[in-house]
């Protein structure tokens, strides 16, 4: 077992775990405590086929790069689970149905 | 037609027009204004009767043996035929006026009298107005548009004043009877009228009759023209074989009867025939000659045993109309406008003093409570006594229809007899038939009219507890009542037609037809002698079989008697073969409307409701059923994708995951 299908394995089980939390929890936190296991996941990937690319380190700063824009998802994300609240007096996105037509 | 007219004959024709004019207006006046039950009907319809009178009187002395005046004015045009609208004014239609009027006259003096109190006393007026003028109009017309147009609203006001009484169920059958048999005339003339007018494209009369010598050409359709124009004069003037309206016409009021169905409008077919005269070939002539004689002596044998008082008259009237008739067809044209004249004034006096007996009759009647009807002569006798001025009238009236020396009937019928035989003169013996038909009827004339006049006037009262004397004389009080009688009876008698009692050529009617007098036979002196003795002795007869009670054996019940009875069974057969052919007939066209035709219809719309059924079911269950069932997969897709918009984040989410994962396994695997 090589280092890459370790690394990939991980990203997968993370990205399951991720994809797991947020379909099944009840607390827009949580979901996005899921999505954010998701994009680390998905880091996580960046970075072990980073060694393909000894030279530029593409990988790693795309991993970087992502991380950062996860960071501002997630600050985008908690302002808008901040007026579900204010809007539901709730975060539980299954008492949120306004989407629906 | 441009003759030029002097000032005076305008005049005449303005007068003429205006004597034809006024009784319409009194008709229009009486119609619009006058209330129901009001004495000024019967006066205006008088006084207009009356200055009537005076100008046909001015205007028959300003025509009479003159050149005959006519005027006329386009009155429409169609394509390129003018039809024109104007009055022909010769001595047969100032006759004419002059009778009518003159007729008129009395009448309505009497019918004011005798229609006091009737609850419709405005609208008889309104009836015998409009009669009038219509009457007046009919003989000064020069065209036969008119004269038919005018032929028909006298056969109209007679049909109003036959139902006059139109409560009475029998007035309201006789009303009908008269006017539909009045109809087989009048489609007969309206075919005469357009035969000619198909071959000369002209309704004048004056141009018909002066370009064209018709009756002269022998040509088929002459002929038959000529017959169409008799059907109608038939009709109107009650001939066989469409007499058997007039007796039943009776059931209006008896003064009506004197004036229409006595003395003027059933005239008017003999005033038809005069009027078209030229267009009668020989065999038309000869046509008339035989119908008339035949209903002359028809009528007469009916008369003999009739006990209705009006019925007799009015059978009396046939006859003598059917004396006219033959007249017109053996060439005697002035003696049958003469008798025409002579017979208006004593059969109009008949009925007239008709009317005050059977008003008289009611009356004793109510006073004795006492349940007969008042029009049998059987209930009748000894009224001499009661109403002398009736009797003496009414024998004046009854010897001028036995055609008595010195009355006006035996100038008229003596001329009818002499050129009767003169006609037949010189012709096979076949021909002899009619003067002899004629003398025989004018010998049943006597007959009839003698018992007529013993059973009513004569004897002593029959009916149970009243005596003759006993009643006093006072019931003729109203002088309106008797003057009209008073006057008819002098015009029966002869001054007013001839200053010669004897001699028919000398009367003035004839000698203003002088053109068409027939030539009087080598026998023209022996014959009325001879007829008038034979009356006498049968007056006689009648006088000891009535009067004195004797001769029994002429009461006889055989066969003879209930032919006549019966009216010679002529009613009974319209009404078994005719009346009932119609209604058979009438009946199988009703049930083949209904069967058939209906049938045919029903069928129709039968087969197009099945169509039409299985169209709707088409249209139900294929059209709408596909176009159904699409919008059911429609909606049940639509039903089923909704199910996956949930609203809720995670739900869209793992849907997406769904949809990815399959897209990949399809990927994969495929």
């Amino acid at each position: 077992m090589s280092m890459l299908s370790s690394f990939l394995f991980i990203s997968a089980g993370l990205f399951c775990i991720g994809l797991f939390i947020v379909l099944s929890k009840r607390n827009a936190i949580q979901i996005l405590i899921g999505i954010e296991m998701m994009i680390n996941a998905a880091i996580l990937n960046l970075v072990g086929f980073g060694k393909y690319d000894n030279l530029a380190n593409s990988g790693q700063i795309f991993a970087l790069f992502a991380i950062v824009l996860a960071a501002a998802a997630v600050a985008v994300a908690l302002a808008i689970i901040l007026n579900v609240y204010r809007q539901y007096k709730t975060i539980d996105p299954a008492k949120v149905e306004r989407l629906k037509d | 037609m441009e003759t030029v007219l002097t000032h005076s004959d305008t005049t005449t024709i303005q007068l003429a027009i205006t004597a034809v004019v006024l009784p319409f207006v009194a008709f229009l006046l009486n119609f619009l204004l006058v209330p129901k039950q009001s004495k000024l009907s019967g006066i205006l319809s008088g006084l207009a009767i009356c200055t009537s009178f005076a100008l046909a009187i001015f205007v028959f002395f300003q025509v009479w043996n003159h050149p005959a005046l006519h005027v006329q004015r386009v009155w429409f045009t169609i394509g390129g035929t003018q039809i024109q609208l104007g009055i022909w004014l010769n001595n047969l239609s100032v006759l004419m006026l002059l009778l009518v009027s003159a007729i008129a006259l009395p009448v309505h003096i009497y019918s004011i009298a005798y229609m006091k109190g009737d609850e419709q006393y405005t609208r008889y007026f309104t009836y015998l107005s409009f009669f009038c003028f219509a009457m007046l109009a009919l003989v000064v017309m020069d065209n036969l548009l008119l004269l038919y147009a005018f032929w028909e609203l006298v056969g109209f006001a007679s049909y109003l004043l036959i139902g006059f009484w139109f409560t009475r169920e029998k007035a309201v059958q006789a009303n009908k009877k008269a006017f539909i048999m009045n109809r087989i005339g009048d489609v007969a003339l309206l075919t005469g009228i357009m035969l000619i007018y198909a071959h000369y494209h002209t309704f004048d009369l004056v141009t018909l009759f002066g370009a064209h010598p018709m009756g002269a050409t022998g040509e088929r359709w002459v002929t038959i023209a000529g017959l169409c124009f008799l059907m109608g004069a038939i009709a109107k003037s009650a001939q066989f074989p469409l007499h058997t309206w007039l007796p039943d016409a009776m059931e209006g009021p008896t003064s009506v009867s004197a004036l229409i169905h006595a003395a003027t409008m059933v005239a008017a077919g003999i005033f038809l025939l005069g009027r078209v005269y030229p267009l009668f070939d020989s065999t038309v002539l000869t046509t008339i000659a035989v119908i008339g004689c035949f209903t002359a002596f028809m009528a007469a044998t009916i008369a003999l045993t009739q006990t209705d008082l009006k019925r007799i008259l009015a059978y009396s009237t046939i006859s003598q109309l059917g004396y006219m008739m033959m007249a017109m067809g053996i060439g005697a044209y002035s003696s049958a406008l003469f008798h025409l004249a002579t017979h208006a004034f004593f059969k109009c006096l008949l009925f007239l003093a008709a009317g005050v007996i059977i008003h008289e009759m009611q009356r004793l009647k109510h006073k004795h409570k006492l349940d007969f009807d008042p029009q049998n002569i059987m209930n009748m006798g000894g009224l001499r006594k009661i109403m002398p001025v009736t009797f003496v009238t009414c024998c004046v009236a009854a010897l001028a229809l036995i055609g008595f020396p010195l009355t006006a009937g035996c100038l008229s019928k003596d001329g009818i007899l002499i050129q009767g035989f003169a006609w037949a003169e010189g012709k096979s013996p076949v021909y002899l038939i009619i003067p002899i038909g004629a003398v025989l009827t004018s010998l049943l004339t006597a007959f009839y009219i003698g018992r007529l006049m013993f059973k009513v006037f004569f004897g002593e009262s029959r009916l149970q507890g009243i005596s003759a004397d006993a009643e006093p004389e006072a019931h003729e009080e109203n002088p309106l009542l008797y003057l009209p009688m008073i006057l008819l009876a002098l015009g029966s008698l002869f001054p007013l037609f001839s200053l010669d009692p004897l001699k028919f050529e000398k009367a003035w009617i004839v000698k203003g037809f002088a053109g068409f007098v027939g030539k009087a036979g080598s026998s023209g002196e022996l014959i009325p002698l001879l007829i008038s003795l034979l009356s006498i002795g049968v007056v006689a007869i009648a006088y000891i079989v009535y009067v004195k009670q004797k001769l029994q054996w002429l009461k006889f019940n055989g066969v003879l008697f209930n032919i006549s009875y019966n009216q010679w069974y002529i009613d009974a057969f319209y009404d078994g073969v005719i009346v009932k052919a119609t209604v058979g007939l009438s009946r199988a066209i009703a049930w083949f409307d209904t069967y058939v035709i209906d049938g045919v219809v029903k069928l129709v719309a039968g087969i197009g409701l099945v169509l039409s059924g299985i169209s709707a079911w088409i249209d139900q269950y294929i059209i709408d059923g596909f176009l159904n069932a699409l919008t059911y997969f429609v909606k049940q897709a639509g039903n089923f994708i909704r199910g996956f918009q949930t609203g809720r984040v995670q739900g869209y989410l793992f849907t997406m995951l769904i949809i990815v994962l399959a897209l990949y396994i399809l990927k994969t695997f495929i």
